[in-house]
């Protein structure tokens, strides 16, 4: 499913986000960069549907997300928390198992079709053997895989997961950002992520979004758009980018 | 499920039933069991009424049955809405003490007996200032830097506002009703007769099967508001649901059997530490513990002096160092 952005704005406090116009396509792995404070995590919200967006400005596949009940949306995109605090200390089953709430009336309890579905998601992310733990028994890597195992038991096109890497070593990095593109080119969902390590991003991603100060700066193949000038813009400092094996990287 | 968690769990459910058959025994007035079973059994068979003493089954079913049905489904009440409540605001210390529910339900309820008098249901009135007090303490408490701190704070503060507002309520009160007021208010299951109970049970009823059914749910409403919404819950339209259940069961509970205090607290917990925190199996089984447990209470407040001790003077006795133990043992930060 695609994601068209026309006109979104949102605005906290002294910041402001406006994008005037933002594809995302189908099946396709997207990064957003930028410096700190640049809008990305409101921009993923909004386009979550976390914060609140007017009617007209988001749509996937030309259905207007605003006018979308919870549960309808829910089940176009799933979003992945950077991190999950609970009071409760539920069983990775038990956590993965709410990924179903968007199929679930208000008083029903999932079925044993749900169970396997959530069983499926996990096994797709190689914890299934963890299913009987619980979640503050897991390493952060191990939790951020049980995130996106919710989010894929949601059984939506979209994926949009927030800073999935930070915190992490290279290895588990790699391994959340491998699943990530497992899941577009295999699964054909829409994956969406912020990520502050520009290296990966190219590694990774189809098409990356720049962002500076609550606006969209350049967007597009990292091939076509990355160069010096976009960089000193966005970050305000001077980097390098040099070629090898066929791939650019950044040097600063 | 590994079989002894099964076991564990039948035996929770049996126990409300077990405590209520031996609770029908125990009274100012022995009444020898083998009477007990022709009483409970004469409505089926009308043939075993001949047999019996004059006003044993008076006894039994307008004296001894209305409290234990009270004590039994204001016990799972309680416990219910405690569950919900601390899965809802994601924290395990919070009960309807703290959110002010109990102290806004007793002033409406006073007031109401004050200018109305026995015969005017003091639910309706309970009910309202029971909403007013939870509104002002969320409103409060809202987009503060620590809400967990804020929601036990302002809880306070709203509580002693109310508890003001009842001692006024006491001061115009007259003599008479000034007596009932003061052993209904320490919590008391001996005052409601069948009348009373006719509009608190249904209502109770109504708050136990909401949450029972939303079971599930809770448990994605436990998760960060933001997360349940993009799972797909409409959090604030469910959480609204739920603090109005939660109002339901503590208006109506209140209003027949005062402040029975810490009920809510104890018994979620306690489910938790046996069978772990998935509400399909905390909500039910705090419903059953619940109803053991306050009936269990009831029987002993009754039967441990020649006088009768106010049943919420005793959960609260053994629910205060619980929430301290609760307190210091805590090894996240809640606050």
């Amino acid at each position: 499913m695609n994601i068209t952005v026309k006109d979104l704005a949102f605005s906290y406090r002294n910041f402001r986000l406006h994008v005037e116009n933002l594809s995302l396509e189908a099946a396709k792995m997207t990064a957003i960069v930028g410096p700190n404070g640049a809008g990305k995590t409101t921009l993923l919200k909004c386009i979550s549907a976390i914060l609140p967006v007017a009617r007209g400005s988001l749509f996937v596949d030309g259905r207007d997300m605003a006018s979308m009940r919870e549960e309808e949306r829910a089940r176009l995109l799933a979003y992945v928390p950077q991190e999950h605090n609970t009071a409760f200390n539920y069983s990775i089953r038990d956590f993965v198992l709410m990924g179903r709430a968007a199929y679930l009336s208000l008083f029903s309890t999932p079925s044993s079709a749900d169970v396997r579905i959530a069983e499926e998601a996990l096994e797709y992310v190689g914890l299934r053997h963890y299913a009987s733990e619980h979640y503050d028994q897991l390493s952060s890597g191990e939790r951020r895989l049980v995130l996106i195992a919710r989010a894929f038991a949601q059984k939506s096109d979209i994926l949009v997961l927030d800073e999935p890497t930070t915190f992490l070593d290279p290895k588990h990095e790699t391994e959340i950002l491998d699943l990530a593109k497992k899941l577009a080119e295999e699964k054909k969902k829409t994956v969406l992520v912020t990520l502050h390590n520009l290296d990966l991003a190219v590694k990774y991603s189809d098409v990356m979004v720049f962002m500076k100060k609550g606006a969209v700066v350049a967007c597009g193949k990292p091939d076509d758009i990355l160069d010096e000038a976009l960089l000193e813009n966005v970050y305000e400092i001077k980097m390098s980018i040099i070629r090898y094996n066929g791939r650019k990287f950044i040097v600063k | 499920m590994p079989d002894s968690k099964k076991g564990l769990i039948l035996s929770l459910f049996l126990l409300p039933v077990f405590v209520f058959l031996l609770s029908f025994l125990i009274g100012s007035f022995h009444i020898p069991a083998g009477d007990l079973l022709k009483i409970l059994l004469s409505p089926l068979v009308p043939s075993l009424k001949q047999s019996l003493p004059e006003g044993y089954r008076s006894i039994v079913f307008d004296i001894r049955l209305p409290r234990l049905l009270l004590a039994l489904v204001v016990g799972a009440a309680l416990s219910v809405s405690g569950a919900s409540l601390q899965a809802l605001f994601k924290n395990p210390l919070v009960n309807e003490y703290i959110l002010g529910l109990s102290s806004g339900s007793a002033f409406g309820a006073a007031l109401s007996l004050v200018f109305f008098g026995m015969s005017f249901p003091p639910q309706i009135s309970a009910f309202l200032f029971a909403v007013i007090a939870v509104m002002i303490v969320l409103l409060v408490a809202k987009n503060s830097n620590s809400p967990g701190l804020s929601l036990l704070l302002t809880g306070v503060i709203v509580s002693a506002f109310f508890s003001a507002l009842l001692a006024l309520a006491e001061f115009f009160a007259s003599p008479y009703s000034l007596q009932s007021l003061f052993y209904w208010l320490m919590g008391n299951l001996s005052l409601a007769g069948w009348g009373q109970l006719a509009v608190s049970l249904p209502l109770m009823g109504i708050g136990i099967l909401v949450l029972v059914l939303m079971r599930w749910r809770m448990n994605v409403l436990s998760m960060s508001d933001e997360e349940a919404k993009s799972m797909g819950v409409n959090v604030r339209r469910e959480k609204l649901l739920v603090i109005l259940m939660a109002t339901l069961i503590t208006s109506a509970a209140t209003s027949v059997a005062g402040i029975i205090g810490w009920v809510g607290l104890i018994i979620p917990h306690l489910v938790r530490m046996m069978v772990g925190v998935d509400n399909r199996r905390v909500i039910p089984l705090s419903a059953a513990l619940g109803a053991g447990f306050l009936l269990l209470a009831d029987d002993l407040a009754r039967s441990l002096a020649s006088f009768e001790v106010p049943v919420g003077i005793f959960t609260s006795i053994i629910g205060i160092p619980f929430f301290i133990v609760l307190l210091k043992n805590s090894k996240k930060v809640w606050l």
